[in-house]
């Protein structure tokens, strides 16, 4: 098929420079763009470059460029951010490191349990601790989570333990968490799923009155990658979220990859840009700065609960490691990609940020290191020794209401299996 | 203690995976998780970690060698230092089962096959199902034999077992001739075919000997009306089968030789501690012998009113299964069809059995007067191969003295 | 279709792979599409090396969504294109169940006949390979169901290496199911022995004892049952039903005529599955031979479990000679 292509830039005088954030306030107040303005009428903004290989390369530069919120480097210096500025304690980022180291040992400890035949597979992190843990530590108790199957770090801010993580992946069960307490709701496998859910529980928010209030009201955060952007159902999302006015942030950890497709095989336009087209603000923030995360999903979710969402925020980052523990991606991407990207790794711009500015001191780092010391070691024991659910699982909680026939199909089965004498194949 | 790791299926249902390069060698003193070999599966190449800490002690497969998942690949000696979490799921991973496989993580990866099926508990055989059905039990193909040869299903006795009609069942109702418009035939099945057979069976392996005795049962009849009248009595039937069973019950104990079986297949006689007696009763279905159990322990009262259930129950056709088994001797009352006396045939597996006849009055002598009496005979067959004739007449002796002469109760 | 040499053993991915790349040599039309299966060659290989030889125009990455796949394959079949589409598991193809079937099943009968939709669909399907939820699933009951479509099921290497090329050859849409938890079994594959039409059942093991009857990764189960009542003294007769839309059961009646038996084994749920209607037809034509009614062992009418109960859902041996234990008990 020949090069799509793209249509000539069209300007008119209202119309935005390249580049240029589509919003343009400080940290408090409105939006710019008013949700209920023209759509069409203004000049179609062919953003960006005019040929594919351009738009790649543009794609490709995603921790660069003017609307990209960062506020720490990747060689760990604060920078300052027009709209996004944050005040932190030193205590506060020191947080911020321990959460994340601690859940990039409890992913790299899960990976290698999978290695060693102990988790029939594990979905990896590494890298994307950062997006999670910033927008994880954003959330106030009353919000509500719905995530993919990778969201370990966004678990770990909810108070969810790590080892009832490993269920899933060892096979036992299909999450056994509660929702309810955690405001974390059960991992998703058929990607891009969770987005209409988490828009009729965003729905529900507004129903329930639970806006208006930044501090108090309650709003919803769903998490996908850029792969699942190209699902119906999370384009079906956008709309609901949009007519409806739904409370929710819909975070995107653009991770570059889903599975072997890179980026491009997604979009053609910076994902953050979507939102536009849906009539919501979209954001891009780097994805490796928990300080950047931090502020824009707090903004986000802080817009959600007065009651101005959906919004839309684009989380640059890198799957580090493989898409799960089956995939191998030395078929392919690069090694230099790899190693460019941990040039930006999330942790460690936040451990060298701590020490050049005396923020933390030896013991700090030492006893974060216990402590994931001592994290892995627990969930290694708590792996090894889980539990074999018995075959009256596979009949368990079907229906809410009773069901005879499952009742009768599950006597029937435990009798004949009853009927065996005792071997070890079972 | 030595651990052995074995191959884990690393992506989703791989079988096998070639062996690219050891990273360590026997000898080495390795770390928790530290990689210890490369492999290559069909999707990947993968490095695999050290499940465990300690020396390696053996390597299992060769650089390019094709191992299968589940097989060991490495032996590594803990030491006393590793503290294995107690598994409530059975045998260690990558440790040998007691089958001598290696187990890895149950289900990961498709298993290997099982070639033998798994031994199953002996399951309870459910007793045939009595013939009750409305509709005769034929498979398809049997029905339509019956119907290309013409034959009524529901005039074929079913000899399946449950009483399923089998292709030979309609074949032999086929050759049969048509039936002469002057007879009904009536198929054999059910109760009749049962008592049919026991009785045959009976009769033609038990020699039977019949004794007959006649008594005077005058003072019984009289201590009947007596009793009838006491509280205790109030409310139950005293019958002459009452202080016959009784009667019979206070005999045994000085012939227990009645009160046996012959048991052909151990090559015994088998003796009876207790007496479960039963009655023969005659019900719309047909004849019954339901049993008393433990009869020899029960007073004349409680007699009275076990054989009152009993007949009840026969009446309705409600006896229990069990009281239809078990039985070591009966009695029949042919009396109440005013039959004076019969040759009872033995209930099979049973050595003895009374006939109890109608009480008339007769004429009698007594002290040299011919005068009426309330008069009966008893007939008692017996197997011949336990009892003999001496041990028969005793017995039989005893109960008419007992009818006659009730107060000699207290000598037995 | 051809080859030369004598018989090679290939896995049964391997056998996909090959007949694949046979059907893109023989028709320039013929183009492949789906999640992951150009630069990394498929989650399981299947489409392994077929960028690199025929190009990113006849290999395409496609974005992630199962509907956009499906529904794009459509378009391109109007446009005289022969699309073999892939969704990358069994529990994924949800999303297109709308694109299969009012628009994959409907072209032709819409316009009768004046528009084809010569598309493959292919589904690795099944359990057994201990993995998350929505990887283990067997919808073939569904599509079966759905006028318009055909639907297959290979069992075994040698299969899969002539019925994709079958498939796609056909010019009807077919849902092309593939065992994931044989994918790695080999067989030999003897290029000079013509394969048997692609909408037939084969009779795949000889016997008098019982019928019995399956399809896809089941096939090997049943196959191990025979072997092991054999030592009982049992010889069953065993089917490998392949084409699920349209059933082939001539086969089918043939042997239970003969046998007087029949066990269907499939691991989809058995409550209005496929297999009921295959008893239901064998009923109507054998009942004068049935000499015990037939009997089904399939999954259990629940969700699939935590893969750490599948091997109690799953149907195995000893499940499999217990039905037959029980159809001899009659």
């Amino acid at each position: 098929m020949p090069p799509r292509k793209r249509a000539p830039s069209r300007s008119s005088p209202g119309a935005k420079p390249v580049g240029s954030p589509i919003v343009g306030q400080p940290t408090v107040g409105p939006i710019v763009e008013p949700l209920a303005g023209p759509i069409v009428g203004t000049a179609m903004e062919v953003d960006g470059p005019h040929n594919p290989q351009q738009v790649i390369a543009g794609l490709r530069a995603t921790s660069e460029g003017e609307d990209l919120v960062q506020l720490l480097t990747p060689e760990g210096q604060r920078v300052s951010h027009p709209r996004f500025d944050l005040e932190i304690s030193a205590a506060d980022i020191q947080a911020f490191y321990r959460d994340m180291v601690l859940v990039r040992r409890l992913d790299r400890e899960a990976n290698v349990l999978q290695r060693q035949g102990q988790l029939g597979l594990w979905a990896p992190l590494l890298g994307q601790e950062a997006a999670q843990i910033g927008a994880g530590r954003a959330m106030a108790p009353q919000d509500m989570a719905f995530p993919s199957y990778r969201e370990h770090g966004v678990a770990w801010c909810r108070g969810v333990n790590p080892t009832e993580l490993f269920g899933i992946f060892r096979g036992i069960d299909q999450g056994s968490w509660d929702p309810h307490s955690t405001g974390f709701q059960l991992y998703a496998v058929v990607v891009g799923t969770q987005c209409l859910h988490a828009t009729g529980y965003a729905m529900g928010q507004r129903l329930d009155g639970k806006i208006g209030n930044a501090e108090t009201g309650e709003a919803t955060i769903c998490f996908f990658g850029d792969g699942a952007t190209s699902q119906g159902d999370v384009h079906e999302a956008f709309v609901w979220a949009a007519v409806y006015d739904a409370p929710v942030v819909f975070f995107c950890q653009n991770n570059q990859w889903a599975i072997s497709a890179s980026l491009d095989h997604q979009t053609r336009v910076p994902l953050y840009r979507r939102a536009r087209g849906y009539g919501f603000p979209g954001i891009r923030v780097d994805g490796n700065d928990v300080l950047a995360v931090f502020a824009v999903t707090q903004w986000a979710l802080r817009e959600c609960r007065t009651g101005n969402g959906p919004v839309l925020i684009e989380a640059c980052t890198y799957r580090m490691d493989a898409h799960t523990t089956s995939d191998d991606p030395t078929r392919y991407r690069l090694a230099d990609e790899l190693e460019e990207w941990k040039l930006k790794d999330p942790v460690e711009r936040v451990r060298v940020h701590l020490v050049r500015e005396g923020l933390a001191q030896p013991e700090f780092f030492a006893g974060v290191a216990n402590e994931a010391d001592e994290l892995a070691r627990r969930l290694r024991d708590y792996c090894m020794s889980m539990p074999v659910p018995g075959p009256e699982r596979i009949f368990s909680n079907i229906y809410a209401e009773a069901s005879p026939s499952i009742d009768a199909a599950r006597a029937d089965y435990l009798a004949y299996h009853a009927s065996f004498v005792e071997d070890e194949r079972r | 203690m030595t651990s052995i790791f074995a191959l884990p299926d690393v992506g989703e249902g791989l079988t096998e995976a070639e062996i690219v390069r050891w990273l360590v060698a026997p000898g080495d003193t390795l770390t928790l998780n530290q990689i210890i070999v490369e492999i290559e599966t069909a999707k990947a190449a993968v490095e695999l970690p050290s499940p465990y800490a300690g020396v390696v002690t053996e390597l299992f497969a060769e650089p390019g060698a094709t191992v299968a998942v589940g097989s060991p690949l490495i032996a590594i000696d803990a030491g006393d230092a590793v503290v294995q979490p107690t598994a409530e799921i059975g045998p260690e991973i990558g440790a040998e089962g007691p089958d001598g496989r290696i187990t890895t993580l149950v289900g990961y990866g498709p298993r290997t096959a099982t070639m033998t099926r798994r031994p199953r508990k002996p399951l309870a055989v459910a007793p045939a199902a009595e013939d009750q059905a409305s509709v005769p039990l034929a498979k398809p193909p049997v029905r339509k034999l019956a119907k290309e040869l013409g034959i009524d299903l529901s005039t074929v006795l079913g000899s399946g077992n449950g009483g399923v009609i089998t292709r030979e069942d309609v074949r032999r109702a086929a050759t049969e001739p048509i039936a002469d418009p002057g007879q009904r035939r009536e198929p054999v099945r059910g109760m009749r075919k049962a008592t049919a057979a026991a009785v045959v069976s009976s009769a033609f392996t038990a020699p039977h000997v019949t004794m007959f005795l006649t008594v005077d049962v005058t003072a019984m009849m009289q201590l009947r009306a007596r009793l009838a009248g006491r509280p205790v009595f109030r409310g139950v039937k005293l019958t002459p089968l009452t202080f016959t069973a009784r009667a019979l019950c206070l005999a045994v104990r000085r012939t227990p030789e009645v009160n046996a079986s012959w048991d052909q297949a151990s090559g015994e006689i088998v003796y009876f501690d207790y007496v479960h007696l039963g009655i023969a009763a005659d019900t719309p279905r047909g004849l019954v012998v339901p049993k008393i159990r433990h009869a020899e322990r029960m007073s004349l009262h409680e007699l009275a009113l076990a054989l009152e259930e009993l007949a009840s129950a026969a009446r309705d056709g409600s006896t229990a299964p069990g009281d239809m088994l078990g039985g070591t001797i009966t009695i029949t009352n042919v009396g109440v069809f005013g039959i004076d006396t019969g040759t009872p045939i033995l209930n099979p597996g049973e050595s003895a059995i009374l006939a109890l006849g109608a009480i008339r009055e007769q004429p009698w002598v007594v002290d040299g007067a011919v005068v009426p009496r309330q008069v009966c005979q008893l007939a008692l067959s017996v197997d011949h191969r336990v009892v003999d004739g001496a041990q028969g007449s005793r017995f039989l002796s005893d109960i008419g003295a007992l009818l006659t002469d009730p107060a000699l109760a207290f000598t037995f | 279709m051809s080859g030369t040499g004598g018989p090679q053993t290939i896995t049964l991915a391997k056998g996909l792979n090959q007949g694949l790349r046979a059907a893109m040599e023989a028709n320039p039309r013929v183009i492949v599409m789906g999640e992951d299966i150009g630069k990394l060659g498929g989650v399981f290989r299947i489409t392994d090396g077929l960028q690199k030889d025929f190009g990113e125009q006849r290999v395409l990455d496609t974005p992630l969504g199962e509907s956009g796949i499906i529904g794009t394959a459509v378009g391109l079949a109007l446009r005289g294109y022969r699309p073999v589409c892939e969704i990358q598991f069994d529990g994924f193809i949800y999303p297109a169940f709308d694109q299969i079937v009012t628009q994959l099943a409907r072209f032709h009968y819409r316009s009768q006949g004046k528009l084809r939709m010569p598309v493959v669909v292919r589904v690795p399907h099944g359990g057994g390979i201990g993995a998350v939820e929505h990887h283990s699933e067997s919808p073939e009951s569904y599509f079966a169901h759905t006028p318009g479509i055909k639907v297959v099921a290979c069992a075994n290497a040698v299969d899969a290496y002539w019925m994709i090329q079958q498939a796609i050859a056909c010019d009807d849409p077919v849902i092309f199911f593939e065992p994931k938890r044989r994918y790695w079994e080999k067989a030999a594959l003897d290029l000079t022995s013509a394969p048997p039409p692609l909408f037939s059942s084969q009779l795949v093991r000889s016997g008098t004892t019982a019928t019995v009857v399956a399809y896809g990764p089941m096939v090997r189960t049943v196959l191990d049952a025979a072997t092991i009542a054999e030592q009982d003294g049992q010889q069953l007769e065993v089917i490998d039903l392949r084409t699920l839309s349209p059933l082939d059961l001539a086969p089918v009646f043939d042997s239970v005529r003969r046998t007087g038996r029949l066990i269907c084994v499939s691991e989809a749920p058995g409550e209005a599955s496929l297999i009921g209607e295959l008893a239901a037809r064998v009923s109507q034509e054998c009942f004068y031979s049935l000499e015990a009614p037939v009997l089904r062992v399939t999954g259990f009418d629940t969700p699939y479990p935590p893969a750490k109960c599948e091997e109690d859902y799953l149907p195995d041996v000893d499940r499999i000679l217990d039905a037959v234990d029980r159809a001899l008990g009659y």
